[in-house]
Parts: structure tokens; C-alpha cells; sequence
């Protein structure tokens, strides 16, 4: 009756407003409104505590973040903007190219000023480290730019010196860069090479008359390329160039070249160009350097695995030239290490804006004259966002041990650091591209708008899928790293150990004949799937590349004809890492209502890798089984869904660095909201 | 009996029913109005009865005398607890907070003519309703540091809001606004000269509409522009905003401390002594309950300020709230002794404890009355 009762409301208002209104009416426009937005606070429940939760997914800093969060959200240099009336932060990216640079430098100071970068590079020990990491995430939830321009300086920059250098550059350089006296830039890949960093075509020598390095670019294709920092801002670059002495190539070193002045004019025989528009990071000025016999004193190598003495003779520690080459990429795992947890937070803003839009619009009426329904009291809208959920926390734990992983790095642990970080990587970078075209499509035509943000972040965090290790490439390293392991283990007639290749030791996983719910949702079951599947693809994959080897072909190629076998094992290994890394999350809590909820979301996220064609393929689920995976991943989506507002809370990602589409977005875009 | 209490309890809370729009005013100009637990009841029955009733179309809260609301009445509650009670002060926060919230989440306007002190509770009472109407007598101030307590009443939410960092300033320091002050940096919606209060209570009277906008084009019609006067807080933004954003209070006096070293300045010396003189295990659980609360929405804001308040009640971790009161209400010496002394006495997990649930039985979160069965305007939304 009620119902009803509102039908007959609305229509009798869609009549009275068809005729002409005079301007005294249109303020009743908006009271009254065919639709009311609803704050999904008020109808939607916490059964768990949606700080604790954050806790456990950020893991540390969370106060410090809040505090970086509160600093940008209090500054008009972050660009706030009043919708529907709430403030909301972020860049506006209608600037030109050159706007939006100088916006993202003009942040940058204002953080500096505020002493966020504090100990940034002075500061030794996890707490600094984490701390760092923290600050990261939390500037990178601003804009992609800003984070991409610290992290040149920072991370490659400041890493490059910090890991390559040695005592008297780590005292020269780091307070400076810390400080920005100094604005350092990373110019490692060039035109006609990337990911094949040992091809690089820059050719320094040196001269021992005068004690200086000479560095060249002697071709189009060995132009620095991408370099970000270098368009406008930077000052200094490390230079990766291949070493001649005396007529032998040593190999790629990395030096320092100063490339502008304190006022910044560029510098003699150093030739700089811009890369110009791109379809994100317009905020980072990304140029491209030729080197015309530029002269840089000896001490500019970064020497801490070779050198070259004043007289001319080359140096090293390390004989194995491959040895050497891999210490230069060191600082690289920072990089990737900051891009697999920066893809994780851009999916939470993306299915916290998809997730809250989905609680607050409504889309066709099952019966006719009743509410239209809710989007996400669609199964099929549960099914399109609900997994992405529960792969986002998935990636967060996983993304958490990687940074310990990380700081708390030993020699022993390099390998396992590199396999890792490059898995998480290619995985939560394309993750997140994947996450985002979801709920972008999810928010409609409101995805569109780039206030919304969702649909911009996906130009915005594309690059991530190529830079600092292409994905593809990254993910055949680990085939191959696993690939290794297993060789040497059958050599050595030994038992496997490390990267999670325990459960190789172990009879081979059953999988039962008829799969029940029950046995779905038990995490035993879901670990033994996915140990199925990567001990089998591994095995299989090492007998694919001794084949083609029989027949005389060499490793190398052997690696390059088995592709297909390698993708699906890399796939294999990081659902299997990931998920561990879930459970492990999982079995800190103590029993109660955190606890249920992350078990459901663990078992979701089981059941969508298990879901993966790979299954079917290679034979490890009965097509009967596969089927009652797909049933079971529905149940979960729809007992996940009361959950839904608390799970996107607990991502901790305040109000204003979300979008006006995920609040009130009718009151976003009234007519009122034209005017002012 | 029983009906000389209640109309001993009406009296404090004048109501004047004459039109669409109801006038309420705190009647206890001798204690400039302090909320006692009698007055927040008696104003949350009125403000939900006011929700029910489609005769009436907004509310007006002013008080009589020379204040607003000089804020809760903290000698009574002192008296209370000492009677080892912390949970009659719990109770009155209930109900103090819950009264914050329905006039945060109200849906119907509410005009506060803040013609005198606002201070506290009485910010509380008025700065979340829609409209806040200053005078050349409003003195506005949370001076709750001082007392060992914390800027509550759900000012977590609404001095976050304020520009840069001006909330931090004004929760620690307790600094006192005039009404030009007010209206600069938001507290005040509307600045009217006391001489034309009359008018514009006689206008709202008349109006008979809750659309905001109609009641603000009238309150705009008596509306002044005051300008700031020359020694200014406010002209001060660039030095707050510098120094009010470090993260830990250490770090506000060491950067205001660095001001100084280029000139003396008596504000920024002033402002050093007065956060030295006050609690400072007050001053940490203040800024972290800002620092929280810009990130959160009114009703969260609430609901931790009351674990904190029941645990300042309890006294478990420090009892600077007693002593507060009776340096300065009761023996008026104004020489509190804070237990912890010193700011880095305070460690972090000392103030984690203000913000954890209360572990003893019978005690529960604030529950927040429900606000989804009454149509919303878009501002009350907005802070949810």
C-alpha cells in the first residue's frame, strides 16, 4: 500500500513537472527529488571491527598514514573540491602537461617542508624502512604522479647511490637528496633498450690523463628514454652505460652525471628532450638524455662492486660478470616492491568506490510498482565484485610480507626476493588493471568522469604492467627460477626448500571424486588444489624443456619454445604464495567474527583460482568439480555481501581521497551544485 | 514532589511555542548556562518530539544572559564521581553525545544565536546544527585541556573540519574566538549585531519552511560583515598551519619554539606557555582524537569520544580530569599538579588505552540513535 501510495507520488510529480515551471519553482527541483540517496552507513552493519581489520591489512603506521592523509586533505595545494558536501583530494587532471608538473613539484616541497621525508635516506633500520613505506602508500592514494616523482628520486635515485656507492658518495649525496638540494634522476633504459638491460648501448671510457669518465651516446637507439625527473626538474642522473677499458667492455656500471645547474639550464654536451603527452603520470616529467661525451670525474662511478684505479685499471670483487650485473639490479626490487603494494591500495579505492555506488544505486524493479533493486542485491553484481574483494585481501597479505620480506633482506634472501617481488608484481599489477576496469564499468556512465577517479586510475597505473621488469618477462624469470630449484634438487638427489616448494617433498594431493561445500571451503583442500597444480606444471614444464633440449636445442631456446607451460606455472606459483600468505594472515586472529569473515573471504579467493581454466586444461578438475567450484564461489559472493561496506571501510582509505560517486552523488551533481 | 522536580527541570529549558518555529533557551544565566544532565535531557526529548511534529518547521536555540552555553556542568559531574561514580559522568556523556549526534544528523534546521560564551558543551549543542549565528559578544573556546579533559561533544569531527590546521590550534591551546573569528574560519555560519537579534528571531518566526536555503536568504537579510581585528589569531594561519600539522605535540612546541628563534613574537610565546600548562596527557588524546576525526564522520566521532570520556571518567589511566576540576572550578588555586607530568611521560600505548573499549562489564559503545527513518537534509547527510 505504501508503496503504491509513493508510485502515485513520484508519477504525479514527473506530471506537474512536465508542465513549464516558473523560477520560483525550481528550488522545490530538489525536495522533491523522484530519488533519495541513501547513506549506505545507515542501513548496512559492522559485524567486526572495522579498525581492527584495517590494522591487520595496512599492518603498520596507520596513525602516521592518517597523519600524511590529514596533511594533504588541509592543504588547498591538494586541490579540494566540495561535491555533494563532502571535500574531496585529487590532482585536477584537466591542468595541461606542464600544470600538472609543476602542481605535483609544488606537493612535493610542501610534504618536504612539513618534514615527511625525514630520514628518508639518512635513516637505517625497519622502523625507518616500514615508516617510509607507509608515507609511500599514503601519497600514492593521492596521485600516481606524486608518487612516481618520489619514488625516481627516493627509491632509484637515492638507491642507486645508496647500493651501488660507497662511504664517500652515501656522504656526498644522501643528506642533499633527502633535503632536494639536489633533484636525482635514474637513466637506465634507453630507446632500443629495456628489460634487456645488459644490451644497453651507452659507451663511457676513461681517461687517465684527466681522470674522468667520458660518457656517450653514440646512436638514436641509445638515447635515455623514459627517464623520469629528467624533462624539468632533475639535476643529477645515475647513467647506466656499458664500461670500456682499454678497448675490453666490462660491462653496464652505473655513474653520476650532472645534467642541469642549481638554476636549472642544462648542462654542456647533455642533450635533453621530453617524452611528451602520455595517457597517465602527466604529472611526471618523463624525458630523454643524449650524452655527448660527457666528462665526469672518477669518483662518479658508483663502486661498490668495481672500480677503476687513477691510473686506468679495472677493478672488481666480483669476477662473474653475471654476479656483477645482477648486484646492479638491487635497487630494482625496492621499485617493484613499491609498485605490488601501490597496485593493491589503487584496487581498494577502486572497489571502495565501486562497492559503495553498488549500496546506493538501484536498477530496474523485479515486480511491477516495487523499489528497484539495490545493485548489489544482484547475484550476478556480487559475482562481478565480491571476488575482486576477496583478491584484494589476498594481495594485501601477501603484499605486507613482501615489504618484510624485503626489509628484513639478507644476502641468502636475494633470490627469494627477487622470485617474490617479481611475482607479486606482474600478478597485483594486473590484478589491479583488471580490478579497475571492473568497477569502472560497475559505477556506469559515473565511471567516466574523472572526478570519479576509478576510470582515471586505470590510465594512471597502466604503465605499472611495463615498467621496472615487464610483466610477461618478470613472470618467465620466476618459471625459470623455479625451473632451477627443481633441477638442482633432482641433481642433488635433495629435498626442496624455500619460495613455498615444501609441499614438493610431499605425496602428491588428491583431489576427492565429488567436491562438497564443505570440503571447498577447507583451507586444506583449497592449499592442496593449488599445490596440485604447481607441482605438476612444474614437473611438466621441466620435462617440456629437457625435451625440446634432446633434440639439441639449447636452454635459452628450450625456455623460449615451452612459453605456454612457463605462464601457466609462474600463474600456479603466485595463486599458490599468495594464498599461503592469506592463511598465515588468517591464523594470527583468535576465534570470533574477524576470524569467520576473513575464512569466507580466504575461501572465495581459493575458489576463483581453482575457477582458473588452468583446472580444466591440464585435468585436474572433473568438469562435474568444476561446476560445484562455480556454485560454491556464488554462495560465498552472496554471504559476503552483508559484509560488503564493512570489508571496503576496513581498507582505511578516508572519505576524501575516495570520489563524489561513491557518496551522494545525486546531490553531486544537483543543479545546485552547477550553480556554485 | 515529583512535579516541582519536573517543573524545577522545565525551568531550565525555556520553550516558546508561538509559531512554526520552536525558541528553546537555556535558562541558567547564573551558571551561564552549563548543560546539566536535567537540561541535556529535557533538550533531547524536545528535539525528537520537534522531529515527529510537521507543525514545526526549525529550531532556535539561544541562551539567556550573558551566555550561549559556557558548556556541561562539570563541577556537578566532579561532585558526582567523587562519590566514586564514574558512571553517573558516563551517563551524562550518553546522553550529552547522543543529544550532539540528532542535532549533527537532524532533519530539520536548527539556528543557534550564539550571542555570548560558547564554550564546550555549549559548542557541542549549537556548531553541528545548520546554522550558527555569532554577535560582537560571542566568545568562543574548548578549553578542555586545561581541565585534564579533551575538546568531545563530537568537536573531533567539526575542528578537524576547520581550515589547515586552525582545529589543532584551537583544541589544544583552548584559545578563545570572537565572533568575526567565528564566521572566518566556519564555526559561525552568519554574523548579526546582538541589536538586531530581535528582528531576525520575529523573521524566523514567520518563515513557516525548513528549506535551508530560504532560512539562510533571511538570515542573510540582518547579516554584517565584521572585519578581524588587527592582533588576530586568524591572520596567523600561515604559522598554525606550519606548526599545528607535526604529528606529535613535541613536535608542535619544538616547531613553534623554532619560531621564535627568528623574532619574538608574544602570541607564539603565549601559546607555548599555555600548552605547557596543560595536561599533557590531555593535550595527546586531543590531537590524536582530531587527527582521527577529520578522517571519520560525525557519528564515529561520537561514538570514540565517549570510550575516551568513560575512560577519562574512570580514571584508570590519569585522573588530570579531577585534578583539572579542582585546580581551577573547585579550589581554584589554577595550579593543577597532571600526573603524568611531562608530555614524554605519555607514552603512545598510555594513549592507545583512551581509545580502546573499556574492559568492564555492563559498559557498551555509544549507541547512535537511528537516523534512517527521518528524510535527511544533503548537510546532515554529508557528515555521516
Amino acid at each position: 500500500m505504501d508503496r503504491a501510495f509513493q508510485r502515485t507520488k513520484i508519477l504525479t510529480n514527473h506530471l506537474l513537472q512536465s508542465s513549464p515551471s516558473s523560477p520560483a519553482q525550481i528550488p522545490s527541483l530538489s525536495s522533491n527529488a523522484c530519488l533519495d540517496y541513501s547513506p549506505p552507513e545507515l542501513s548496512e552493519g559492522y559485524a567486526f571491527d572495522i579498525k581492527e581489520m584495517r590494522q591487520l591489512l595496512d599492518g603498520h603506521h596507520v596513525a602516521d598514514r592518517d597523519w600524511l592523509f590529514g596533511m594533504m586533505m588541509q592543504s588547498k595545494l591538494f586541490n579540494p573540491r566540495v561535491r555533494g558536501g563532502k571535500v574531496f583530494v585529487s590532482p585536477d587532471y584537466n591542468q595541461s602537461m606542464e600544470q600538472q608538473r609543476e602542481m605535483t613539484w609544488k606537493r612535493i616541497v610542501y610534504l618536504l617542508e612539513r618534514g615527511v621525508f625525514k630520514g628518508w635516506l639518512t635513516e637505517k633500520g625497519e622502523e625507518a624502512e616500514m615508516r617510509k613505506f607507509a608515507y609511500f602508500e599514503a601519497v600514492g592514494l593521492f596521485d600516481h604522479s606524486i608518487a612516481i616523482k618520489l619514488g625516481v628520486h627516493f627509491f632509484l635515485w637515492g638507491g642507486a647511490i645508496q647500493f651501488f656507492g660507497t662511504k664517500h658518495h652515501h656522504d656526498k649525496w644522501l643528506r642533499d637528496t633527502e633535503n632536494y638540494l639536489i633533484k636525482g634522476c635514474f637513466a637506465m633504459t634507453e630507446l632500443g633498450h629495456g628489460s634487456n638491460v645488459r644490451g644497453i648501448e651507452t659507451v663511457t671510457t676513461y681517461d687517465s690523463n684527466t681522470g674522468e669518465f667520458v660518457i656517450n651516446t653514440p646512436c638514436e637507439s641509445a638515447q635515455k628514454y623514459w627517464i623520469g625527473g629528467a624533462a624539468n626538474h632533475a639535476t643529477h642522473t645515475i647513467v647506466f652505460s656499458q664500461l670500456n677499458i682499454n678497448g675490453t667492455n666490462q660491462g653496464v656500471h652505473a655513474f653520476i652525471a650532472q645534467i642541469r645547474d642549481a638554476v636549472g639550464n642544462v648542462c654542456p654536451n647533455i642533450r635533453i628532450a621530453d617524452c611528451g603527452h602520455k595517457i597517465g603520470l602527466n604529472g611526471v616529467d618523463n624525458g630523454r638524455i643524449w650524452f655527448d661525451n660527457v666528462r665526469v670525474p672518477r669518483e662518479n662511478l658508483l663502486n661498490s662492486v668495481a672500480d677503476v684505479s687513477a691510473d686506468g685499471k679495472y677493478l672488481s670483487s666480483i669476477k662473474d660478470p653475471d654476479q656483477r650485473f645482477a648486484a646492479f639490479l638491487a635497487p630494482l626490487t625496492a621499485g617493484r616492491v613499491n609498485i605490488a603494494v601501490s597496485a593493491v591500495y589503487q584496487s581498494k579505492v577502486g572497489l571502495a568506490i565501486a562497492i559503495r555506488y553498488a549500496l546506493t544505486r538501484r536498477a530496474f524493479s523485479v515486480k511491477p510498482n516495487e523499489p528497484e533493486v539495490l545493485l548489489l542485491d544482484y547475484p550476478s553484481h556480487q559475482r562481478r565484485l565480491v571476488p575482486l574483494l576477496a583478491k584484494t585481501y589476498a594481495m594485501s597479505f601477501a603484499a605486507n610480507y613482501l615489504k618484510m620480506l624485503y626489509v628484513k633482506r639478507t644476502p641468502q634472501s636475494n633470490k627469494t626476493i627477487h622470485v617474490v617481488s617479481s611475482s607479486f608484481k606482474a600478478v597485483f599489477t594486473w590484478n589491479n588493471m583488471q580490478i579497475l576496469q571492473e568497477c569502472r564499468e560497475a559505477c556506469g556512465g559515473q565511471g567516466l568522469k574523472t572526478e570519479n577517479r576509478v576510470g582515471h586510475l586505470k590510465g594512471e597505473h597502466d604503465v605499472q604492467s611495463t615498467f621496472e621488469g615487464d610483466n610477461n618477462i618478470l613472470m618467465q624469470q620466476v618459471s625459470k627460477a623455479l625451473f632451477a630449484e627443481y633441477v638442482a634438487a633432482q641433481k642433488k638427489n635433495k629435498a626442496f626448500k624455500g619460495l613455498g616448494l615444501e609441499h614438493m617433498n610431499k605425496p602428491c594431493p588428491v583431489i576427492p571424486s565429488q567436491l562438497t561445500s564443505a570440503t571447498l571451503r577447507c583451507s586444506q583442500f583449497q592449499m592442496d588444489a593449488l599445490c596440485l597444480r604447481e607441482r605438476d606444471l612444474l614437473k611438466c614444464f621441466v620435462l617440456d624443456v629437457s625435451q625440446h633440449q634432446a633434440k639439441g636445442e639449447s636452454k635459452e631456446h628450450a625456455f623460449i619454445m615451452s612459453y605456454q607451460l612457463a605462464e601457466d606455472l609462474s600463474r600456479a606459483f603466485s595463486d599458490r604464495a599468495i594464498f599461503q600468505k592469506f592463511v598465515e594472515a588468517e591464523a594470527t586472529l583468535a576465534a570470533g567474527s574477524l576470524k569467520d569473515v576473513l575464512g569466507m573471504l580466504r575461501s572465495l579467493y581459493a575458489l576463483i583460482c581453482i575457477e582458473d581454466v588452468a583446472f580444466l586444461r591440464y585435468g585436474y578438475l572433473s568438469v562435474d568439480n568444476a561446476a560445484a567450484v562455480r556454485r560454491e564461489i556464488t554462495k560465498v559472493c552472496s554471504e559476503l555481501r552483508p559484509h560488503a561496506l564493512a570489508l571496503v571501510s576496513s581498507f582505511g582509505i578516508p572519505d576524501a581521497f575516495l570520489s563524489p560517486v561513491a557518496f551522494n552523488w545525486i546531490d553531486a551533481n544537483s543543479w545546485s551544485s552547477v550553480q556554485h | 514532589m515529583a512535579s516541582s522536580v519536573s517543573s524545577q527541570q522545565d525551568h531550565q529549558v525555556l520553550v516558546e511555542a508561538n509559531s512554526s518555529a520552536r525558541i528553546l533557551s537555556l535558562n541558567r544565566p547564573k551558571q551561564l548556562n552549563a548543560l546539566s544532565f536535567q537540561m541535556i535531557s529535557r533538550l533531547l526529548e524536545l528535539f525528537l518530539a520537534y522531529e515527529e511534529d510537521p507543525n514545526v518547521k526549525l529550531v532556535i536555540l539561544k541562551g539567556k544572559g550573558r551566555a550561549f552555553c559556557a558548556g556541561g556542568d562539570v563541577a556537578a559531574l566532579v561532585r558526582d564521581i567523587r562519590g566514586d561514580d564514574w558512571r553517573a559522568g558516563a551517563k551524562f556523556f550518553l546522553k550529552e553525545f547522543t543529544l550532539n549526534y540528532l542535532m549533527a544528523a537532524y532533519s530539520k534546521p536548527q539556528v543557534s544565536i550564539l550571542n555570548g560564551i560558547v564554550m564546550g558543551g555549549g559548542a557541542g549543542a549549537s556548531v553541528h546544527g545548520r546554522f550558527r549565528v555569532a554577535t560582537e559578544n560571542s566568545v568562543f573556546a574548548m578549553p578542555e585541556t586545561a581541565l585534564g579533559l579533551f575538546p568531545d561533544v563530537g568537536a573531533s569531527y567539526f575542528l578537524s573540519r576547520l581550515p589547515g590546521f586552525f582545529g589543532e590550534y584551537v583544541g589544544l591551546t583552548g584559545s578563545r574566538l570572537d565572533g568575526a573569528e567565528m564566521l572566518a574560519c566556519g564555526l559561525a555560519t552568519h554574523f548579526v549585531p546582538s541589536a538586531k537579534l530581535a528582528m531576525l528571531e520575529a523573521a524566523l518566526c514567520i518563515v513557516d519552511s525548513s528549506d535551508p536555503v530560504i532560512i539562510s536568504s533571511i538570515i542573510d537579510q540582518y547579516c554584517e560583515q565584521p572585519s578581524l581585528k588587527e592582533q588576530s589569531v586568524y591572520k596567523r594561519l600561515d604559522v598554525i598551519d606550519r606548526c599545528f600539522s607535526q604529528k606529535t605535540v613535541e613536535e608542535i612546541i619544538s616547531a613553534l619554539e623554532r619560531e621564535l628563534v627568528h623574532k619574538m613574537d608574544v602570541w607564539i610565546s603565549t601559546t607555548i606557555q599555555t600548552l605547557k600548562k596543560a595536561s599533557p596527557t590531555s593535550l595527546k588524546i586531543s590531537l590524536r582524537s582530531i587527527r582521527e576525526g577529520r578522517l571519520q564522520g560525525v557519528g564515529q566521532c561520537l561514538v570514540r569520544e565517549y570510550r575516551m570520556v568513560c575512560h577519562v571518567m574512570r580514571g584508570e589511566v590519569s585522573k588530570d580530569f579531577f585534578e583539572g576540576c579542582r585546580a581551577i572550578l573547585l579550589d581554584k588555586d589554577k595550579n593543577p599538579k597532571w600526573e603524568p607530568s611531562k608530555l614524554e611521560l605519555v607514552t603512545d600505548s598510555r594513549v592507545d588505552r583512551y581509545f580502546s573499549k573499556m574492559n568492564t562489564e555492563e559498559w557498551e559503545d555509544l549507541k547512535l540513535p537511528t537516523r534512517s527513518k527521518h528524510k535527511l537534509p544533503l548537510y546532515a547527510i554529508a557528515k555521516l
